[in-house]
């Protein structure tokens, strides 16, 4: 959302204090009035139906007050696959006020708490959170994030499609921290080159970090199953029956798209967010959150593990309207307490205010969510090519400070530059040899020089993109996988990295990555809400920030010795 | 999709890769520690080796159903049908189900051939399901207009990529810069 409307005239003496608040870079943020009857309204909304349940036969025959026969295909499929039949009677004769206190409640237990809202219908969990302030949506998020471990995912994309930049800018971004990737494209058809960089530039950063790259369903599933990425999110459903539609799909289509990666081994998560139906023109007269609330309960029911959600692409909308950022704060607490992994937003910029971006933040980071960002963006946000994101790499120094000051856990953590130099170096070796060997378009000793010091896309030599395309096509031509990866990098001499690549994708022969909330450790462990469940019971349990973690998150670019003034620590 | 029963899991199984490897096996029959580099580099290893087998998603849906993710566990099963659908096969399947791609008639049959075909009755149902609403609710393919619904036979039929973390949505974002 942009500032758009021009000021009257000036007739009058400002004040110099006026002028200098004008100036201000929130002031070129956009913000508009409610309008509830076009559900332009974060999640206060009279045209927001009642909650309502009435079960006949063990089928669900009215939902939030309209009956069976008049159900949408979202009312539909909710009822029929995401509420627990047996229980919602029960769920839903609680109190809202009684729910919300279980959520806060570190004497009630996440499982006791999921017993109750598996029950419940949209309506009724809009209900619920309205009644609570963003603390106490935090305070929900700390106990209701599924996986005990927070963990974060970054985008590494380029604006000129460099496959060589979003391999080494993976590689640093997997050494920082990250346990997920995702790159798109400007150009389409640059993506098997990119994704293949993502993959290989991420294993040799830290083995077991997930990528994925982001396309249109079809071809991000062909990407899946070839093994050039591991995981994808790009699926995304929507509140409303008709903005569904629009975008060429329905909860039947997708929760099929769902087993189809599960078939293939591969993690999927969908993806939604308040805003979205508002700005697709079709809100139907209801509220953000009331809307995301129905897509969060369709991603139940469809037996996905996760979603991303947090308003992600559309923040923009409610970020301009009262209220908006606790909204976006409780689209993610319900997508926990729906027992969903939830990859939390944080994702595209909204803000020119540094001051706001942080604030937007906080909801997510300080209770710690299964991934903090779902795209903070790890290479500059010039280069980012999902229209931005609300961190990027300039911001890496100051994530890390506000870990340390507020101990938390926000993923990341400060890594010394020659050893970032040593994984860039290598990353761009690594593809060097593999592209090579491939037989796609060289890259250059140069352009392996500037990618180890480079900060932006600007700072490589231009490649030939017509050769790239060429090479881009022939990796889909001749069919190359994953496997085709791993032999080319233990025949150019990089054994390590194929290892890792091949313990990555051995994990789809398990499926252990499908299950909630699963990442890879740096041993490659998969973690998840089974092995990895949030026990959070109250001050001194749950995930604490201690031990060998938090001396590493002490560390900072310049932090001056206590023994010796006159230097600084490593 | 041939072995006996397999054992009742419990959530101390997880991570079946590093708990209970004997119990994982390739689509191909070869346990999951024939999956060496060694065999990589040789030939041995094919695409084929690094899928899941049918018999892996069953023992995850267990798990599903172990830590109360039932609707997980109903989607692990629809996949292990769906793991003996080709690639191409799957995808135009997926198209096939997109709104107003698709008459009844095609709908019933893609159920069909799944539950025919492919022993995949619970994935059937879903299809059939699909179509129930898609009728209630308009979203058939008209039947004189069949153009369409060829994504349900041709698996070329995939439609073309387009870029963006929530497609549909980004067409229309306001701009953002940062």
């Amino acid at each position: 959302m942009t500032a758009a409307a021009p000021r009257p005239a000036q007739q009058t003496r400002r004040s110099l204090r006026t002028e200098t608040l004008e100036a201000r870079p929130v002031n070129l943020d956009g913000f508009v009035e409610e309008w509830p009857e076009k559900g332009l309204v974060a999640m206060e909304s009279d045209f927001d139906p009642q909650p309502s349940v009435r079960v006949e036969d063990g089928v669900i025959t009215e939902l939030d007050g309209r009956s069976r026969a008049d159900f949408d295909f979202m009312d539909s499929f909710i009822a029929d696959h995401a509420i627990d039949v047996a229980t919602t009677e029960a769920s839903m004769a609680l109190p809202s006020v009684q729910i919300a206190r279980m959520l806060i409640d570190p004497g009630v237990s996440r499982a006791e708490v999921i017993a109750v809202t598996r029950g419940l219908t949209p309506a009724k969990v809009l209900d619920v959170v309205k009644l609570m302030n963003v603390v106490e949506i935090m305070q929900g998020m700390q106990k209701m994030r599924a996986r005990r471990t927070p963990a974060n995912q970054a985008h590494s994309t380029s604006a000129r499609d460099n496959p060589l930049q979003v391999a080494v800018d993976a590689a640093e971004g997997a050494l920082r921290g990250f346990a997920e990737l995702e790159t798109t494209l400007g150009v389409v058809r640059y993506a098997p080159l990119v994704a293949i960089a993502l993959q290989v530039g991420g294993q040799v950063g830290r083995g077991g970090v997930l990528t994925q790259c982001a396309l249109e369903e079809a071809t991000e599933l062909e990407l899946g199953m070839r093994g050039i990425t591991a995981y994808a999110e790009t699926i995304s459903i929507y509140g409303t029956e008709s903005v569904f539609v629009d975008g060429d799909d329905t909860p039947w289509s997708k929760t099929f798209l769902a087993s189809a990666y599960a078939s293939r081994g591969i993690k999927m998560r969908f993806t939604s967010g308040t805003g979205s139906e508002v700005q697709m023109g079709n809100a139907e007269g209801r509220s953000m959150l009331y809307l995301e609330i129905r897509c969060i309960l369709m991603a139940k029911g469809a037996g996905v593990q996760g979603l991303q959600n947090g308003s992600i692409s559309c923040i923009g909308v409610p970020g301009a309207v009262p209220g908006g950022i606790r909204a976006v704060a409780a689209e993610n607490l319900v997508a926990s307490m729906m027992d969903l992994e939830c990859a939390s937003g944080n994702d595209q910029s909204f803000s020119h205010s540094a001051m706001r971006r942080t604030a937007r933040m906080l909801p997510q980071l300080l209770p710690g969510t299964d991934f903090v960002c779902s795209g903070y963006s790890a290479v500059p946000n010039s280069d980012n090519m999902f229209a931005g994101s609300n961190f990027d790499t300039d911001d890496y120094d100051d994530w890390n400070t506000i870990q340390r000051d507020l101990q938390v856990d926000g993923g990341l953590r400060h890594v010394r530059e020659p050893e970032i130099l040593a994984v860039r170096a290598k990353a761009a070796r690594v593809l060097q040899a593999l592209f090579e060997y491939l037989e796609l378009p060289r890259i250059t000793d140069d352009e392996v020089e500037a990618a180890t010091y480079a900060n932006s896309s600007n700072d490589y030599p231009f490649r030939d993109v017509l050769a790239d395309l060429t090479g881009a096509q022939q990796v889909m031509d001749r069919g190359v996988t994953g496997l085709d990866l791993v032999r080319g990098l233990e025949a150019t001499g990089f054994h390590d990295v194929a290892e890792n690549l091949l313990t990555v994708l051995r994990q789809r022969v398990s499926g252990d990555l499908l299950q909630t909330a699963a990442v890879l450790t740096a041993d490659f462990t998969p973690l998840s809400a089974i092995n990895d469940a949030n026990d959070y019971a109250g001050p001194g349990t749950g995930y604490r920030l201690q031990g060998e973690r938090w001396e590493e998150l002490k560390k900072l670019r310049h932090v001056t010795s206590a023994t010796d003034p006159e230097t600084e620590v490593d | 999709m041939s072995t006996p029963a397999p054992p009742t899991l419990t959530v101390a199984d997880y991570p079946l890769s590093t708990n209970r490897p004997e119990l994982l096996r390739t689509p191909t029959g070869k346990p999951v520690t024939a999956l060496t580099m060694d065999a990589v580099v040789s030939g041995e290893l094919t695409a084929e080796d690094l899928r899941i087998a049918p018999e892996t998603l069953e023992l995850q849906a267990q798990l599903a159903d172990a830590s109360g993710r039932p609707q997980l566990a109903a989607n692990f099963r629809r996949a292990a049908e769906m793991t003996a659908i080709p690639d191409a096969e799957v995808l135009s399947m997926y198209n096939a189900l997109r709104p107003r791609a698709s008459t009844a008639a095609q709908l019933t049959a893609m159920a069909d051939r799944l539950e025919t075909t492919y022993a995949a009755p619970v994935s059937a149902a879903l299809v059939r399901e699909a179509a129930e609403v898609y009728g209630r609710r308009r979203l058939l393919a008209d039947d004189e207009a069949e153009s369409p619904a060829q994504a349900a036979t041709s698996p070329d039929a995939v439609t073309p990529a387009l870029a963006a973390d929530q497609t549909a949505a980004d067409a229309t974002t306001p701009g953002s810069p940062s």
